[in-house]
């Protein structure tokens, strides 16, 4: 009669707790996009035809110059506007009440289109 | 003379194995008790393109759907906030600093920590989101 190894069993075990520590220790990076906040004491110079001025309302609808956009068109301007102005600079005014899912989404939809200057700050604050 | 050679049927040194496995096991469990961190329950934010944005050095400020802020487990007001990021900024100048917030915090109160964060002239921020798959 065969006897079996204890140690076999144990090394299963081992490698099994090896893989869950592994996979646990993967879940604690973080994962999200970076920002450089706009400085308060360098106000930038912008040219009056590179400013693109988006606001974001309280329900996360996205407005250009008050009139309120989607996001496919949000998307189509800001991909014509970066041609006609390669300097464009992106300036998004936030509602103090919106979602920051909202903000992520709009952050996100800019990004996307590489825009370089962009600037955001919550409105009246 | 005839000398007899011997033959030694090949075998893998499986005592060798178990004691690297065990090895590797204690090394993964003290690096998992490192990486520990306390966490506030939030619902993350999804966002379809993400990066890591993790850094060696790191703060992780949380605020969660009434705006409550957590750093490290402690529950601060922006004053005790404003000390704890100026001491870590002190101390280690390179630290990156994460915004952990959830998905339905309403602006404002990002906005409270983004203000605290000029006002210390501190300019790159990590929003962490969840990847939208």
């Amino acid at each position: 009669m065969k006897v079996n190894d204890p140690m076999g069993a144990l090394n299963d075990l081992s490698f099994l707790l090896i893989i869950y520590f592994l996979v646990i220790a993967g879940f604690n990076t973080n994962r999200g996009f970076l920002l450089n906040l706009p400085s308060r004491d360098k106000p930038r110079i912008v040219q009056k035809d590179d400013l693109l001025k988006l606001a974001l309302s309280r329900e996360g609808e996205i407005s250009l110059n008050g009139e309120p956009v989607t996001g496919e068109e949000l998307d189509a301007l800001l991909t014509q506007n970066l041609k006609a102005h390669p300097n464009m600079t992106v300036f998004l005014s936030l509602d103090p009440e919106v979602p920051y899912q909202k903000f992520v989404d709009t952050i996100g939809t800019i990004r996307e289109k590489r825009v370089e200057n962009f600037s955001f700050a919550m409105a009246g604050g | 003379m005839v000398l007899k050679s011997r033959r030694r049927s090949p075998a893998a040194p499986l005592s060798a194995m178990s004691d690297i496995g065990f090895l590797l096991l204690i090394f993964i469990m003290l690096l998992s008790l490192i990486n520990y961190r306390k966490e506030v329950r939030i619902e993350y934010p999804e966002a379809k393109r993400v990066e890591i944005t993790d850094s060696d050095e790191q703060l992780e400020i949380w605020i969660d759907r009434e705006g409550a802020v957590t750093v490290d487990g402690d529950l601060l007001g922006y004053d005790g906030l404003e000390q704890v990021i100026a001491g870590t900024l002190g101390e280690h100048p390179d630290v990156r600093i994460q915004i952990l917030a959830d998905r339905g915090t309403p602006y404002r109160h990002i906005n409270s920590v983004i203000s605290l964060l000029q006002t210390l002239q501190h300019r790159s921020v990590g929003f962490v989101v969840k990847e939208d798959l």
